[in-house]
């Protein structure tokens, strides 16, 4: 079961252990550097919930089953 | 009088200096852990005791809450500040949102895990020269010839500094790291300064001569700008807005203070664990690919900072314990880095563990160390150049460790090379 995911670009901080993590649904932006959603956007729901709970900022989060 | 378990008084005790000079009193953090809610821990500094948060899970708590538990009221050290010394001090890790935010995003950019990765050969030609002088050595002081000026000389090359400067700002940080202890070991005016210390980070006159270095630096950037951290400091604007000059200096003794003495004490603690633990170490001489894990585990084992205070800016629950607004509430990283809840036979040093949630970069949240990207690069290329010319260490005697509470700092300890 997959899960969408979205970052609230007003509480990003730009650390990038999203893209880290998983470089295929995160990457910052080369402008201002914040994350963003590339792609489908969509995780397993472990995946998911881990990289919610690695963003430092509480930026990610889960808005929806695919 | 009784003695409880925590400490040789009747109150538990983690604070005083001195206990720290044999390692970190990992018994008495056991103790608290396992005591239900949080510890009540007196505390003679200024604004007094404080609630000791020893268990991984509510370390993890408090850092994502920065709403509940800010790190712009009171200090994010132990002892609270008066508020001119507060405001004169302040920098990123003394602030909440939305000042807090303004700040890391300024310099985020810099610290990204795609933009460490441009270091890493930089890093590489400095790990090869340290340990091609070490060698030719045959050992020596580790701290002085390997794990102090490898991280001074990578943070250096990101800020735009030159190289030559580089025994100064190592100098500069070892009285910052003295600072951290009991004992004030420069008096007042060291280095021309005229700054009441109490206005001072660490109360250390030795910040003088760094500030007066950060703004040297920073107006000949304004001048002629580099591609360089220090032009992006002085540079930096978001929505208009500048870093003010005392923002400025205190991101730049951050930078350096930070940049050098964490990743120089893991770099040391790991040098120690390898030399004490030869299996582990073979282990990783057979499996290279072990690196990353091993990077982790040393972060565990060191611990290189070993609280971070927060204060309740509102009436709160933790573990079931009840927190007032106001309430000094201090995390040890140290503490949860070894909680038996999460980390299997937490007193063995295995570099192969398979998850390792240790908190060496915090607890989460968003004053997430900043440079973790950059201190596990260097920590990784160190072990791996060690690895690839099978260097062994043996240490010789006793590690001398710093007198502090803070920072789990080592100030010398004496490796051979093993043949």
């Amino acid at each position: 079961m997959s899960v969408r995911l979205t970052v609230d670009r007003d509480v990003c901080i730009g650390v990038g252990q999203c893209e880290l993590l998983e470089p295929d649904v995160f990457r910052l932006d080369d402008d201002e550097e914040l994350a963003e959603v590339i792609g489908e956007g969509a995780l397993p729901r472990d995946r998911a919930e881990a990289i919610v709970d690695r963003c430092p900022s509480g930026a990610i989060a889960i808005v929806g089953e695919e | 009088m009784t003695t409880t378990e925590y400490g040789t008084r009747e109150e538990p005790d983690v604070t005083t200096a001195d206990l720290y000079l044999d390692g970190i009193p990992h018994e008495r953090f056991a103790a608290m852990r396992e005591t239900p809610g949080l510890v009540w821990h007196p505390y003679e500094g200024k604004g007094g005791g404080f609630w000791a948060v020893t268990r991984h899970a509510d370390v993890k708590e408090m850092s994502k809450a920065p709403e509940i538990y800010s790190s712009g009221i009171g200090h994010s050290n132990l002892w609270d500040l008066e508020a001119d010394a507060l405001e004169a001090r302040r920098s990123i890790i003394d602030t909440d949102a939305p000042d807090h935010t303004r700040l890391r995003r300024l310099v985020s950019k810099a610290f990204t895990p795609r933009n460490i990765r441009v270091w890493e050969e930089t890093t590489r030609e400095i790990a090869v020269e340290l340990l091609d002088g070490f060698e030719a050595a045959g050992g020596g002081d580790w701290v002085d010839m390997v794990a102090a000026p490898l991280p001074i000389r990578v943070i250096l090359s990101i800020l735009g500094v030159p190289v030559e400067d580089a025994d100064f700002l190592v100098e500069i940080s070892n009285y910052l790291v003295e600072g951290t202890g009991d004992r004030p070991s420069l008096p007042d005016d060291a280095y021309g300064n005229t700054t009441p210390v109490h206005l001072l980070p660490f109360g250390s006159p030795a910040i003088h001569a760094l500030y007066e270095y950060a703004e040297r630096i920073g107006a000949q950037r304004r001048a002629e700008p580099q591609e360089d951290l220090v032009t992006l400091l002085v540079e930096a604007e978001e929505d208009g807005d500048r870093l003010s000059a005392s923002e400025y200096r205190n991101f730049f003794h951050v930078l350096v203070f930070a940049g050098n003495e964490t990743t120089r004490t893991a770099l040391t603690h790991g040098a120690m664990a390898f030399a004490d633990h030869p299996g582990e170490w073979q282990r990783l001489l057979d499996d290279p690919d072990l690196i990353e894990r091993a990077t982790d585990e040393v972060l565990r084992w060191a611990t290189p900072v070993l609280h971070m205070r927060r204060t309740a800016a509102c009436d709160t629950e933790l573990a079931g314990t009840a927190v007032s607004e106001g309430d000094k509430v201090v995390m040890w990283y140290c503490s949860a880095n070894r909680d038996e809840a999460v980390f299997e036979d937490p007193y063995r040093f295995d570099i192969g563990r398979e998850t390792n949630p240790h908190f060496a970069f915090g607890g989460g949240g968003p004053h997430f160390c900043l440079g973790a990207f950059l201190a596990r690069m260097e920590i990784t290329v160190l072990f791996d150049e060690m690895r690839k010319r099978g260097l062994s260490l043996d240490q010789r005697g006793e590690a001398v460790r710093a007198p502090s509470n803070f920072v789990h700092g080592v100030l010398s300890v004496d490796m051979a090379v093993r043949r």
